[in-house]
């Protein structure tokens, strides 16, 4: 063997001592976690809980997922809902993120305010969204309206973060350029940076859209707007049924959604 | 010396922000790029061309009938019930239960939310760790290029698109009745959760790889599997890590909820104060919540450059 | 020993891509195939590890009957014939030698495989062959960030390590420029020479076909129009291969070989 080949395989990087301490930590925090689980314990009544609730999704009330007037629950009538609260939300907090987004950008602003920006978008990320309509609903009283309030406020969190990234991302040329000929801060966010930005930042809107008819369903918790009031009321007087009836209506809907949302952003983001 | 450092520091800090982990942008520049090829024809004679797609005025006049139909069914029908002033009036109120955040904050109140936190952390940890066990596994069979028929890997994918369907609380909100309330029914949810998402930002991954070494690596006499390992686990490493930890900070977020359908964990708390309008106990519960997630998304963005 | 008796190859859309071809090739030769773009010549090298299935007549590989190989002997079969591709086909964001590691596990238990599980002997061999084609101080570096010649000595080494009888090489160097290009055919040589390793190429280009090889194989439809020594071939033999006259475009070194 040469020497040389021998002198190599000493420079091996040693990775197997970081990788069991690793492998150990990781154990330890999740076996930690586990010993501190606790359930209700898992009774026969589980078993059959279970199998009433696959029975009910083969067999749902179907007068309330076929209903589409107004009178009595119209599951179609309850998404149309949720899906409105999830879009008119999406639209304000994509409205609402576009400043907190270029107050953050470290291109535009530096890193001193890019840095105070981002800590804002984190404190407003923190609200959790039952919170959030809890409070606009002491100034709507509860229904839908509380619940767009909410999904706008609480979506702007992500979106700027994204709308950030892609500010970043943006060529940097075109501001050079634009600095060369003297443009004001102004000028240079409306000539040399929309254009780039906007087929970009509608997708990431139509994504954060996915998410926020996923929130939507579960606002009607503490009354603001949607299906998540008639689901879990269902659910908690065991109806079974009608409790499928409305896992369907967000199935159906939320699949359709998804579908569409990727097809137009894939087109949108490679279509320049 | 001064402008060196100062040379030196926007340096570093550039490059910083090249290595932060995002993992949402790399997965939509991925679909884009999926559907960029999907696009492009390439002509006998050599050259490529690419189909256009342009935001047409059809695509807004849509978009706007239907934000107008939305409109009128939600704000419409609000102010047509109520009158516009007492909206107006009602403002404060939103911006009152903050500043009582603020005025009556009490630290004291920080021993009873250290524990549920914890359990809160706990459960998004844990969940995370079950669903993306299991999802690596199954983004293989949702892999048009791996499993060689169209038929498997569809069934996979659709059934994926069916686990997506239901936020987090849902799940804990159904599992409640079956496991009795505790945190195990957080974790189930949380690991259920973050199955459904990873395993699609994964497939995606696969879906786009350069299978050229395994294809190698199967022809010096290794077994699929053993050709899997070698050769397409260490070029899906990075995403997965970065998609798994960037699943932990959605979680966290979402298990903090969680205890309103009886899952456990700080949401609890949330309902009780929010119920008795104790916005100081909230504010003490925020603040901690803030400085978790804080620690969690620094940890993690460490990681996350350590490993790659 | 690779015995080809009248083989044919018929792709499941119907092309014709190997015509009733019948050669020998012994141990330690060096056998270059040209022809034109399509003749047939990758088909020809899956057929000799099974990449692709034989449609007619029989193969015999190191005295195994190929058609008949199949699972757990296959595989068995496959660990003495290394392979290296046009496009190098190694493992991105993995190190040098982790990618020549790669050709171990074949000889793996599945756990070590699954946790990366070198030996000692496994890393001494992954550096020798990493030193035999000159890259042994890359061995750290990732694969993906070598350039295109030093790439395809990885994969070079990575057969090595197979400790191969035959070497397959698809086009080894028609992504590389030149010079480089001229490296590692000479690396190919001297592996071919020192260890009596069998060499079958494709080659794209004929002047490096001809510097090379002891033997061309030169294919045209799919059938064999000329086997012999590389002294034979001439100017009219090579336009029975390609069915025309050569062009620089089937010459690598045109524009030095004027010097
Ligand atoms: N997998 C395949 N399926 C169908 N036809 C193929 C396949 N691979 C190659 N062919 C066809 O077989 C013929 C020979 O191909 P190939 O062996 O790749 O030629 P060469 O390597 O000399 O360019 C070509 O006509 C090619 O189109
Ligand atoms: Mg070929």
């Amino acid at each position: 063997m040469k020497p040389a080949i021998l002198e190599m395989y000493d420079k091996r990087p040693r990775t197997l001592v970081r990788n069991t301490i690793l492998f150990v930590l990781m154990a330890v925090i999740l076996v930690w976690s586990w010993e501190t689980m606790d359930y209700g314990g898992i009774n026969e009544n589980g078993a059959v809980v279970a199998r009433n609730i696959l029975d009910a999704l083969i067999r749902p009330n179907e007068a309330w997922l076929f209903n589409f007037t107004a009178t009595g629950t119209s599951i179609p009538l309850l998404m149309l809902e949720t899906v409105a609260i999830g879009f008119l939300g999406t639209i304000l907090g994509a409205i609402l993120a576009l400043p907190f987004a270029f107050l953050s950008a470290r291109n535009i602003v530096g890193p001193v305010m890019s840095n105070v920006g981002n800590t804002i978008i984190s404190i407003i990320r923190t609200f959790p969204i039952f919170i959030l309509g809890l409070m606009f609903i002491r100034v709507t009283g509860p229904g839908p309206l509380a619940g767009v309030l909410t999904i706008g406020i609480a979506s702007i969190g992500m979106i700027s973060k994204l709308y950030v990234e892609i500010i970043e991302d943006i060529d940097k040329g075109i501001l050079l350029a634009l600095d060369a000929t003297g443009a004001t801060r102004f000028q240079k966010i409306r000539y040399g940076i929309i254009p780039q930005l906007t087929a970009n930042f509608i997708s990431t809107a139509i994504y954060r859209f996915e998410i926020n008819v996923r929130n939507a369903t579960i606002l009607g918790l503490v009354g603001a707007g949607g299906i998540g009031f008639t689901l879990i009321a269902a659910l908690g007087a065991y109806r079974w049924k009608d409790a499928a009836a409305a896992l369907w209506g967000i199935i159906v809907v939320v699949l359709v959604i998804e579908i569409i949302s990727t097809k137009i952003r894939s087109k949108l983001v490679s279509g320049e | 010396m001064n402008e060196k450092q100062k040379k030196r520091s926007t340096g570093d800090s550039e490059s910083e922000r090249l290595k932060r982990p995002r993992p949402v942008k790399a997965f939509l520049d991925r679909l884009a790029a999926r559907n960029l090829a999907h696009r492009t024809t390439t002509l006998s004679n050599g050259a490529t061309i690419v189909r256009p797609f342009s935001w047409s005025l059809t695509n807004s006049l849509i978009i706007l009938v239907i934000f107008l139909f939305f409109w009128d069914m939600i704000v419409g029908a609000y102010f047509d019930k109520y009158d516009f002033m007492i909206f107006v009036r009602r403002i404060p109120n939103f911006l009152n239960i903050l500043q009582k955040m603020w005025t009556e904050f009490d630290w004291s109140y920080f021993d009873f939310v250290v524990d549920p936190m914890v359990d809160t952390i706990q459960m998004a940890l844990l969940g995370t760790a079950i669903g993306a066990v299991f999802s690596l596994p199954v983004a293989f069979l949702a892999s048009a290029n791996i499993v060689k028929s169209k038929i498997v890997s569809g069934v996979v994918k659709t059934i994926l698109s069916f686990v997506r369907t239901f936020p987090t609380l849902v799940y804990a909100a159904i599992l409640a009745f079956i496991f009795g309330y505790g945190t195990l029914i957080g974790v189930l949810a949380t690991a259920i959760f973050t199955f459904g998402i990873l395993t699609k930002m994964l497939f995606e991954v696969i879906e786009t790889l350069d299978l050229s070494s395994f294809v190698a690596i199967e022809a010096t006499g290794a077994s699929k599997g053993k050709a899997f390992i070698t050769s397409v686990i260490p070029q899906i490493m990075g995403s997965f890590l970065s998609f798994t930890l960037y699943s932990i900070e959605i979680n966290i977020r979402s298990s903090a909820i969680l205890g309103y359908v009886g899952a456990g964990g700080v949401g609890i708390m949330l309902d009780e104060n929010m119920n008795w309008r104790r916005y100081g106990n909230i504010g003490v519960i925020l603040v901690v919540l803030f400085v978790s997630v804080l620690i969690i998304e620094n940890i993690s963005r460490y990681l996350r450059k350590k490993l790659s | 020993m690779i015995q080809f008796s009248h083989v044919s190859k018929i792709y499941p859309n119907g092309t014709v891509a190997l015509k009733d071809v019948t050669l020998e090739i012994q141990q330690g030769e060096f056998v270059a195939i040209i022809g034109l773009s399509g003749a047939g010549k990758s088909t020809l090298i899956k057929l000799i590890n099974k990449m692709t299935d034989v449609t007619e007549g029989s193969l015999i590989v190191n005295k195994s009957d190929v058609r008949r190989l199949q699972g757990a002997e296959l595989r068995r079969f496959r660990r003495r014939i290394g392979i290296v591709f046009q496009s190098f086909n190694l493992i991105n964001r993995t190190s040098v030698i982790n990618n020549v590691l790669a050709a171990r596990v074949a000889d793996m238990n599945f756990f070590s495989t699954l946790l990366g599980l070198y030996s000692r002997d496994d890393k001494l061999l992954a550096l020798e062959s990493l030193d035999n084609v000159g890259i042994l101080e890359k061995a750290y570096s990732r694969a993906d960030q070598l350039s295109g010649g030093q790439q395809q000595r990885v994969a070079l080494a990575r057969t090595l390590a197979q400790k191969p009888s035959i070497i397959l090489a698809d086009e080894p160097v028609a992504s590389l420029d030149p010079i480089t290009a001229n490296q590692i055919m000479k690396d190919f040589k001297r592996i071919n020479v020192d260890h009596n390793i069998t060499v079958i190429a494709n080659m794209h280009h004929v002047d490096m076909a001809l510097k090379y090889a002891n033997r061309v194989i030169g294919i045209n439809k799919g059938e064999i129009v000329f086997d012999g020594p590389s002294s034979q071939v001439n100017e009219d033999l090579l336009k029975k291969i390609y069915g025309r006259e050569i062009t620089d475009e089937d010459i690598m070194f045109k524009k030095t070989l004027g010097e």
